[in-house]
């Protein structure tokens, strides 16, 4: 997988390099601003407050 | 390795075997099998990876940005102070109501909770609610459901606060240093009140909202008074269950000209 995207890429080495990292830079990007923000309250780690039930507050 | 695996399979093959008669159907079988092995393979890795940059955005990168948030509606909340019928404006705290104490909407900033016991010159931002936006901006969220937290002016009630654990500020990570005896005290713009802890329970089940009631539950509080109330979720990096810190007002201060905090707050 990462082979067939690294012999896709354009240029010599030094370019496919460069290239590789501003993907990677991007994808952690994309992760942080939409992906975590979005995966986090559906995982059971930052529930702090006691209610009754699902509705209420939960944080 | 991965990259012989996927790169030329059949060729290597072919090179292996001059004469291919029966010999390049395995080995093309193979060259794939080694293939799907590979890609399968480098995806758990990325799943790995993946894994630990969401560790390391839960807790890390949400307390950068909680504690960025909260320390710019800090100064705004301590600016409005500062200035001359501060909180009046459209600004985030007091709603002055003509003739009676402040009264707060949800997401107004009510004032400060220091604990010296969670550090020397400990300070949260206290906001009203406790829903998820609330609260992942590095506040203590003043409880609005299952009960209606009393504000510390009020004659009697309870002040009832939530932060997190771990994550997003993680403001009440150290709860479980405060103790009995400890002293708790919130600042609004003209008063500090000083409580004092009388328990704390390590453990209780999410469901068990009694803790934040009027008179809190198993608090050993029998009668109304002027209760505070810090939950937050335990063992720390879950949600399995909360815990509670329960202390009463023992003293209310009014604020001078220069903010003088009170005996508790300097340095011991």
């Amino acid at each position: 997988m990462y082979a067939f995207i690294w012999r896709h890429l354009p240029g010599n080495t030094l370019v496919r390099a460069v290239i590789s990292l501003l993907l990677i830079l991007g994808i952690v990007y994309l992760l942080f601003t939409y992906v975590f923000p979005w995966a986090e309250p559906l995982l059971p780690f930052g529930d702090v407050t006691v209610d009754g039930g699902d509705g209420a507050a939960a944080g | 390795m991965q990259d012989d695996g996927t790169a030329e399979p059949a060729g290597a093959g072919r090179e292996a075997f001059p004469p291919p008669e029966e010999a390049p159907r395995p080995a093309r079988r193979r060259g794939l099998a080694l293939a799907a092995l590979g890609v399968f393979g480098e995806l758990l890795i990325t799943l790995g990876l993946v894994l630990g940059l969401f560790v390391t955005y839960s807790l890390w990168w949400t307390n950068v940005q909680a504690d960025r948030s909260a320390s710019a509606a800090s100064d705004r909340l301590r600016d409005a102070w500062a200035s001359p019928g501060g909180g009046s404006s459209a600004t985030p705290g007091a709603t002055p109501s003509p003739g009676g104490p402040p009264r707060f909407a949800a997401g107004d900033d009510v004032g400060f909770l220091h604990v010296p016991a969670m550090g020397d010159g400990y300070q949260v931002l206290i906001r009203m609610g406790t829903s998820t936006e609330v609260l992942d901006e590095g506040v203590a969220g003043v409880y609005e459901q299952p009960y209606k937290a009393a504000m510390p002016w009020d004659p009697s009630g309870n002040f009832a606060l939530a932060a997190h654990r771990d994550g997003h500020g993680a403001k009440f990570h150290d709860l479980d240093a405060v103790h009995k005896g400890d002293s708790i005290v919130v600042e609004t713009k003209d008063k500090w009140y000083v409580y004092k802890v009388d328990s704390t329970l390590s453990e209780t089940s999410k469901y068990d909202t009694g803790i934040v009631a009027p008179v809190p539950a198993r608090s050993g509080y029998a009668a109304p008074g002027r209760y505070i109330t810090l939950t937050t979720c335990t063992p720390v990096y879950t949600s399995r269950y909360r815990m509670a810190v329960w202390g009463s007002l023992v003293r209310v201060d009014d604020v001078d000209a220069k903010r003088t905090p009170p005996p508790e707050l300097r340095h011991s």
